[in-house]
């Protein structure tokens, strides 16, 4: 059965109150929401808080557990749980990336990323929540180490996009970075052998298939063999790369472009995301929401 | 009188229709030696204010460059001074890095300005410095120092 055949409703089931300015990023805690433990939301804001919802048992909405105040000066823009769910990493237009650990019932700072000179545009950790990747207006993507005790060591300042670096997201299972950018690429980041030199190994401009304005956001699907961009020139496209070869350590295969949606949204396309059962969500500025399921050819 | 005889001379000697245009060519050059005279005047203008402007550029910028690698130069003295001291105050990964600042910064060709390497070995410089200075938490700048376009403002 494909997903193909089946019919799909978006149904508004609650709608979370508390934040005083614009929601700008969600992100659900690693292993809740399944097994009996309660869904847990992340959501951050213009109004420099970060807030955290749990679903509760009893009556399965969600309530507000913890706002992560006082600690960001200006908006907080993006928010990513580590893959344990331990930690949780918010990036800020205050130029710093705090990264938050439970103690009780409370969520405290236990360290403050400094290094990019303005505002952090995105927050993503790699699939063993050993490196976090941040990136911002000041062009560059940093790649940091997570060490014992909540130390965080900085391992590479990556420079190469021309503009604004809108997000970055990691592999799912191998330690390759992406990045894309007000300069309307994409850029693939990988470490040469294991010595901290982390280098562009790949750009995806407009004339390889790319996109023709700012990229706004991507999503690996979940074997890591695909991933979906979307972008202010009001496309989506789906790249492809050959993953066997690149983890049998064949070095790194370059992502070809394999379909471009074009003629969903009228207005910029500001997010998208390919869910663990292969569907693409997108977010656009004409207010839509879409969902894509791969057909039968593509 | 002399030289009258000399070219009334030279105007038997050659007394063909060549000759005649000998008298009047130097007329005629007057136009092309003008040229000559004005394009060499102007060269040696450019020549010496360029050497002017080229001398205070120069300075400028050797001054900026110098600045900045002295900088880094006195950090790394300063951070090995420390390592020397207690081993251990940095992570190997710092330690690493700081070696290869500090290979960078001798490497930099000071006496070749015009050496292709300078701007991609100050560019890394400047990576490797934020990303040391971030692990350590530290802010160290160097702008306590007046660059040499500031010095105006103080006057």
């Amino acid at each position: 059965m494909s997903l193909i055949d089946e019919s799909f409703e978006l149904r508004e089931i609650q709608r979370l109150e508390g934040h005083t300015d614009r929601v700008w990023s969600l992100a659900w805690k690693p292993a809740t929401g399944i097994g009996g433990v309660p869904a847990v939301l992340a959501s951050c804001s213009g109004d420099k808080t970060v807030r955290i919802w749990e679903q509760s048992r009893l009556t399965g909405s969600f309530e507000c557990k913890a706002v992560l105040e006082e600690t960001h000066t200006r908006t907080v823009r993006s928010c990513a749980w580590s893959p344990s769910g331990k930690l949780l990493a918010t990036g800020s237009f205050d130029a710093t990336t705090a990264i938050w650990d439970k103690v009780g019932d409370d969520y405290e700072c236990v360290s403050t990323l400094e290094g990019h000179e303005n505002e952090v545009k995105s927050v993503s950790w790699n699939a063993s929540g050993s490196l976090l990747a941040t990136c911002g207006r000041d062009k560059s993507v940093w790649i940091w180490e997570v060490l014992p005790g909540n130390e965080f060591e900085c391992v590479s300042v990556l420079q190469g996009h021309t503009q604004d670096v809108k997000m970055v997201q990691w592999h799912p299972s191998m330690d390759i970075l992406c990045s894309c950018s007000y300069d309307n690429t994409i850029k693939v980041w990988a470490e040469d052998g294991d010595s901290d030199d982390w280098h562009c190994v790949q750009t995806i401009n407009e004339s390889s298939d790319g996109h023709s304005s700012t990229v706004w956001a991507l999503s690996f699907n979940s074997s890591g063999d695909k991933m979906v961009t979307c972008s202010d020139d009001l496309t989506i496209k789906i790249w492809g790369a050959d993953i066997m070869k690149m983890q049998s350590g064949d070095g790194i295969a370059p992502w070809k472009h394999i379909c471009t949606l074009s003629g969903y949204h009228d207005r910029t396309i500001f997010s998208a995301h390919w869910s663990r059962e292969g569907i693409i969500a997108s977010g656009a500025a004409d207010d839509a929401i879409r969902l894509f399921v791969p057909g039968e050819n593509d | 009188l002399h030289k009258l005889v000399h070219i009334m001379d030279s105007f038997q000697l050659n007394s063909n229709s060549d000759s005649i245009k000998d008298i009047f060519d130097s007329s005629l050059n007057l136009e092309e030696t003008h040229y000559k005279e004005g394009y060499t005047e102007g060269y040696n203008d450019g020549l010496s204010s360029g050497k002017d402007e080229g001398r205070q550029v120069g300075l400028k910028t050797g001054f900026q460059v110098g600045e900045e690698l002295g900088f880094y130069r006195g950090c790394i003295d300063i951070w090995n001074s420390a390592i020397r001291v207690d081993p251990t105050c940095f992570s190997s990964r710092v330690q690493k890095s700081i070696k290869q600042m500090d290979e960078l910064v001798e490497k930099y060709p000071k006496l070749e300005p015009e050496n292709e390497s300078v701007t991609n070995i100050m560019d890394s410089l400047r990576l490797k410095f934020r990303a040391i200075c971030a692990t350590m938490n530290v802010k160290l700048e160097y702008d306590g120092y007046p660059k040499p376009s500031d010095v105006k403002d103080i006057m």
